[in-house]
């Protein structure tokens, strides 16, 4: 009986509420209309217009493709993309195992020492980073814009906090029936944190998709190029090709859409998880 | 630990086992992160050119930097950067109680609000080179039309950084409100019932009840969103390319020494002292952080 009463709302709230959402939504969708104008808009249109419907076209969108050269890094976009996301879920996850769960001599050294790593910008280390990789003769290669980056002290974080989430009795159970580690940890830890390890792998999909520095520092060959480079690069060069590179950054963003939608219920489980622990 | 002292072959192999998990993560780490670092501190007592070195010359790139203007210049620019942790904070938190009392749509909303969180830096930076634009960008008209002044977003000081500060927002607001959202949903509903039921307004149960349970993701937030603050680089280098460098922070100004002027040394002064200001900055926050929550 109380409760019903006190969950109305009063009516004023309601409205101020709404106005706020459509507010809100506006701030986050006006840039994007402003892109997709300029996407679809033809030669007539200025650059910071929005086209009328006779001033559209799609003929930027096969133009970003074959003119602007894009088909090729959003492949390769793609390539380095879900490399990078395997490597740096599967690699924290391990890391973050011990960390969690065992007791061994150092082992808090070892986690102020990955924590520290988040601090240090990847601009400051770029030189000796650079020389490292043409050292390992992964100058120009796709390899050479994941492998530096193949695991992040972040992730690792994220996937020990999860980790000490989970009741020790879950895993302890499995060591008394004779699970080695590597079975504990592939058969409880990682069934058991995949909220957490799915929203690692969207968010190392989103960084890995929108880098730009370090591909455009390490990679030379157009062939080679990762997506926002090949962005950066068309974005350089005559304006007849601003609209190519408006029409690809638009492609660019409908994959990050989509895996949104795909992972929507495990990315907001996972968030949940991590940001209750604090 | 029972293990280093019995010497029992079984117990010695499972002290191996956590190294051997750590090992490919700690392998990227030190190779790719923590050796760099290292060499950066090495090169900053350097002098080392795209053209000559490393040779050592002791604390000379420190006495220029710190006799110099530009350094401080950029460095003021990073910390008027930090402005953008409240105005994030706000939004952010504006958004999580919207989403979280929006029943109907609230799937939508969230995918409209989560999308700028999925969008490239140089995407939302490239559609907001457009809305900025000085001429006839749709800001100056809507500016022009009421009458005020016109703003040059793109090339003077300070709305560079307020531009870049923007995108930064709009970019960063999304994925905090899923930590705000995380946080009001374990609100326990008795707590706020119980207050409304004691005659507090919502206003009042908001305040008193709710932003307190909040106090965790409040410090998360802070601190993840002002180290991103002193550490931005993407947005400054697309939306306000071209602007003068003493109207940009102190990231972009290391990767212009680097790129442009080719001094190493120089650069990887800047960036020893950036490391140790992000450093003092953040343990400062967090013991604020302790002393207010003890």
């Amino acid at each position: 009986m109380h409760s019903a009463t006190t969950h109305t709302t009063p009516r004023h709230l309601v409205v101020l509420n709404v106005l706020a959402a459509l507010l809100l939504a506006i701030i986050a969708v006006l840039p994007m209309v402003w892109l997709a104008g300029v996407a679809v808009s033809d030669a007539t249109v200025a650059v910071n217009r929005l086209p009328t419907p006779a001033q559209m076209t799609t003929t930027n969108f096969s133009g970003a493709w074959q003119a602007g050269g894009l088909l090729r890094p959003f492949i390769n976009s793609l390539i380095v993309t879900c490399i990078h996301a395997l490597l740096n879920v599967f690699l924290a996850a391990a890391a973050a195992f011990p960390l969690a769960r065992t007791r061994f001599r150092g082992r808090d050294t070892v986690f102020v020492i990955i924590l520290a790593t988040l601090m240090i910008p990847e601009q400051v280390i770029l030189v000796p980073l650079f020389r490292t990789v043409v050292k390992m003769n992964l100058y120009d290669t796709l390899a050479g814009v994941v492998i530096p980056f193949a695991v992040s002290g972040f992730g690792i974080y994220l996937c020990r906090q999860a980790m000490r989430s989970i009741p020790r009795e879950m895993d302890e159970a499995a060591a008394i029936d004779g699970a080695s580690s590597w079975q504990v940890f592939r058969h409880v830890m990682l069934p058991l944190t995949a909220p957490t390890l799915a929203t690692l792998g969207v968010f190392s999909v989103i960084a890995s998709w929108s880098n730009l520095l370090w591909p455009l520092v390490v990679l030379q060959s157009s062939s080679n190029y990762t997506l926002p480079v090949a962005l950066d690069q068309l974005l350089g060069m005559f304006s007849a090709n601003i609209r190519f590179a408006y029409a690809g950054s638009v492609l660019a963003v409908i994959p990050m859409i989509a895996i949104y939608l795909l992972m929507q219920r495990w990315l907001e489980r996972g968030l949940l998880a991590g940001a209750v622990k604090g | 630990m029972p293990s280093a002292s019995t010497g029992h072959s079984l117990c010695s192999r499972r002290a191996l086992t956590p190294w051997g998990f750590l090992a490919p993560a700690l392998a990227v780490l030190v190779l790719f992160s923590i050796a760099p670092t290292l060499a950066v501190i090495y090169y900053s007592f350097t002098s080392y050119t795209a053209f000559a070195g490393p040779d050592w010359v002791g604390l000379e790139n420190y006495h220029r930097l710190i006799a110099g203007s530009r350094f401080w210049f950029c460095l003021q620019n990073s910390f008027l950067y930090l402005l953008v942790t409240p105005i994030i904070m706000a939004l952010s938190l504006t958004a999580a109680v919207v989403v979280h009392s929006t029943a109907r749509g609230g799937k939508l909303l969230r995918l409209l609000l989560f999308l700028p969180v999925v969008t490239p830096a140089i995407v939302a930076s490239m559609s907001f080179r457009v809305l900025f634009n000085e001429t006839d960008g749709v800001i100056n008209t809507a500016l022009s039309l009421l009458g005020l002044p016109q703003v040059r977003w793109l090339t003077q000081y300070p709305w560079t950084l307020i531009s870049a500060m923007i995108v930064t927002a709009w970019k960063g607001f999304g994925y905090y409100m899923m930590v705000f959202l995380a946080g009001l949903i374990a609100v326990p509903r008795e707590l706020e019932e119980a207050a409304t039921i004691d005659g507090a307004g919502r206003y009042r149960t908001f305040w008193h009840v709710v932003l307190p349970s909040l106090r965790p993701m409040l410090a998360l937030v802070a601190t993840i969103s002002s180290i991103g603050a002193l550490k931005v680089f993407d947005e400054l280098y697309i939306t306000v390319q071209g602007a003068p460098i003493t109207h940009q922070t102190a990231v972009p100004l290391i990767y212009r020494t680097l790129s442009q002027d080719g001094e190493y040394g120089t650069a990887a002064a800047q960036g020893v002292l950036l490391f140790v200001i992000i450093l003092a900055f953040t343990l400062i926050q967090l013991r604020v952080q302790r002393v207010r929550d003890a």
